[in-house]
């Protein structure tokens, strides 16, 4: 479904944030992104959804180079894909319900659509009865949730998530990941960057992990870091 | 679609109102501009009507020499209506002349203490259908045998035009500046709608929202600002336009103001449309000049 080819990422100020990755990422997969600060994670998510394009190499996302979209194209590109961020990024003004079904709207569903697949998200995310709630009134993981279910609400074949956990307790991360494990489920491939160790381990999934831009690691039923 | 067009009204609306005094100040600009625009639109209706009214009366007086003899005067008569465009000919004595000239002014003085004799000559009055053509019957009647002298009122009728084309140039140059004026506040506070939606514009963006969907709240925000300034406008212009003509028609009444509503209807039309045209500029430019910041 994605294939990352010979990628390099060098910004602007010089900082060579990816140094030639190659990943390959099937259908229905459940992948980890590890690695510390700075060493490429959201960058490479950043390549995924097109927020920045890579100095070398190709990212393949369903045979379509991300790279050589025109930028008309990228909105139809992003609509195949759900992004989960680490600080939510609801909009503050608008209840839950309306934070979710604004994904639907923005994207010209008509309103019948709307409320059944609102429901159904937030349903999956078990958020049904915080929907009239705005998103300072919820805790981060109710918080985490509604992102989620911003993000699933038109069936994407993809979920990125960059960091979910990374502002959340432990016991709430478990309830994300949890969640994030029953959307790959559902036949979604799904993308998780952290660095929570624990989370890594027990889950054992494919990992892939970074260290200075370059992999270091890609193996099956992964753990986090080499076992010592 | 038409959830859409909900949506864009319903988040035009929200910009518009949370832009507060920005919102009021540019729909406050676009009240004097049309307003100047709408004044300067009238002036030249106007003036033009002046100067039709003018033409249309536009009358050429031949002078004669001698007094004539009845049968002369009316040969003069007759040839002269021959002549293309005239509609009219009337012969005045210098008798009679002289009889309405003392009528008119004679009560204040006795006329016979400064001229001894009538010096009024007799008089052709021509009446010109087609003002283009009063030259030429003017050259025409002064070629006729017996006439002295031919007079008629071009020199007014041009510089009626000239000050005309005056306004017309003055009144462009102002209404540019000022669009310009408006379009730049509309532009600045749309801006400030756009600030206030960035994590709006960017999460609209990461769900595959396009750019053209993302514009037209903007857009419409513009649309609300022209309209409503249009709106306003057109009140105080039809309000004082009639105010105006009412005075004038009291002061003036020989002035011939435009007061059939109907003339007025495309000066009040256009006003609206640049109102809501500038809006809608002013909101497309913003709007597209962040959007490529951002991205």
């Amino acid at each position: 479904m994605i294939q990352i080819i010979g990628v390099s990422k060098v910004y602007p100020n010089g900082f060579e944030a990816l140094s030639n990755v190659d990943i390959h990422i099937g259908k229905e997969e459940f992948i980890f992104i590890v690695g510390p600060s700075g060493s490429g994670k959201t960058t490479l998510m950043k390549l995924l959804y097109r927020e920045e394009l890579p100095t070398s190499g190709q990212v393949i996302i369903d045979k379509l180079n991300v790279a050589e979209l025109k930028p008309y194209q990228v909105p139809y590109l992003r609509r195949n894909m759900g992004v989960v961020f680490q600080d939510f990024k609801l909009l503050p003004r608008r209840t839950v319900w309306e934070n979710i079904s604004f994904a639907m709207q923005v994207v010209g569903r008509p309103r019948s659509a709307i409320r059944r697949h609102v429901s159904l998200a937030l349903e999956l995310v078990g958020l049904q009865k915080k929907a009239d709630s705005f998103p300072a009134d919820l805790s981060g993981g109710e918080q985490q949730r509604a992102c989620i279910a911003r993000a699933i609400v038109n069936n994407p074949p993809l979920l990125i998530a960059d960091e979910p956990t990374g502002n959340l307790d432990p016991t709430t991360s478990w309830e994300i990941i949890n969640l994030l494990d029953k959307i790959n489920k559902r036949k979604t491939t799904v993308i998780v960057t952290t660095h929570n160790k624990n989370i890594v381990d027990i889950m054992r999934k494919r990992v892939v992990a970074l260290e200075s831009g370059r992999i270091i690691r890609d193996e099956q039923l992964g753990v986090y870091g080499s076992a010592k | 679609m038409l959830n859409s067009i909900e949506f864009f009204v319903s988040e035009a609306w929200t910009g518009f109102k949370r832009s507060g005094i920005m919102s009021f100040v540019a729909v406050g600009t676009v009240i004097v501009s049309l307003t100047i625009f709408g004044v300067f639109l009238m002036g030249v209706v106007n003036i033009g009507s002046i100067i039709g009214t003018i033409s249309s009366n536009v009358q050429v007086s031949a002078y004669v020499n001698r007094s004539l003899e009845k049968y002369e005067a009316d040969s003069i008569v007759s040839r002269i209506s021959m002549l293309r465009g005239v509609a009219n000919v009337k012969y005045i004595s210098r008798t009679d002349a002289w009889k309405r000239f003392k009528e008119e002014y004679g009560g204040k003085m006795s006329l016979e203490d400064v001229v001894s004799d009538n010096p009024l000559p007799d008089t052709f009055i021509v009446e010109v259908q087609i003002p283009e053509l009063v030259p030429s019957v003017a050259r025409q009647i002064s070629g006729m045998p017996v006439i002295s002298e031919v007079r008629y009122s071009g020199k007014l009728i041009e510089q009626v035009e000239s000050l005309a084309s005056a306004v017309r140039i003055g009144g462009l140059i102002l209404v540019c500046m000022l669009s310009v004026a408006t379009l730049l506040i509309v532009i600045n506070t749309i801006r400030l709608t756009v600030i206030a939606r960035e994590k709006d514009i960017a999460i609209m963006k990461l769900v595959g929202a396009t750019n053209s969907f993302i514009k037209w709240p903007f857009i419409i925000e513009g649309i609300m600002i022209g309209l409503i300034g249009s709106m306003f406008s057109f009140a105080i212009l039809k309000s004082s336009y009639d105010l105006v003509v009412f005075q004038v028609s009291q002061a003036l009444p020989f002035l011939p103001l435009i007061s059939d509503q109907r003339h007025l209807l495309a000066v009040y039309l256009i006003v609206g449309c640049v109102g809501v045209f500038l809006g809608m500029m002013g909101g497309y430019i913003s709007v597209s000049k962040s959007l490529k910041e951002f991205s």
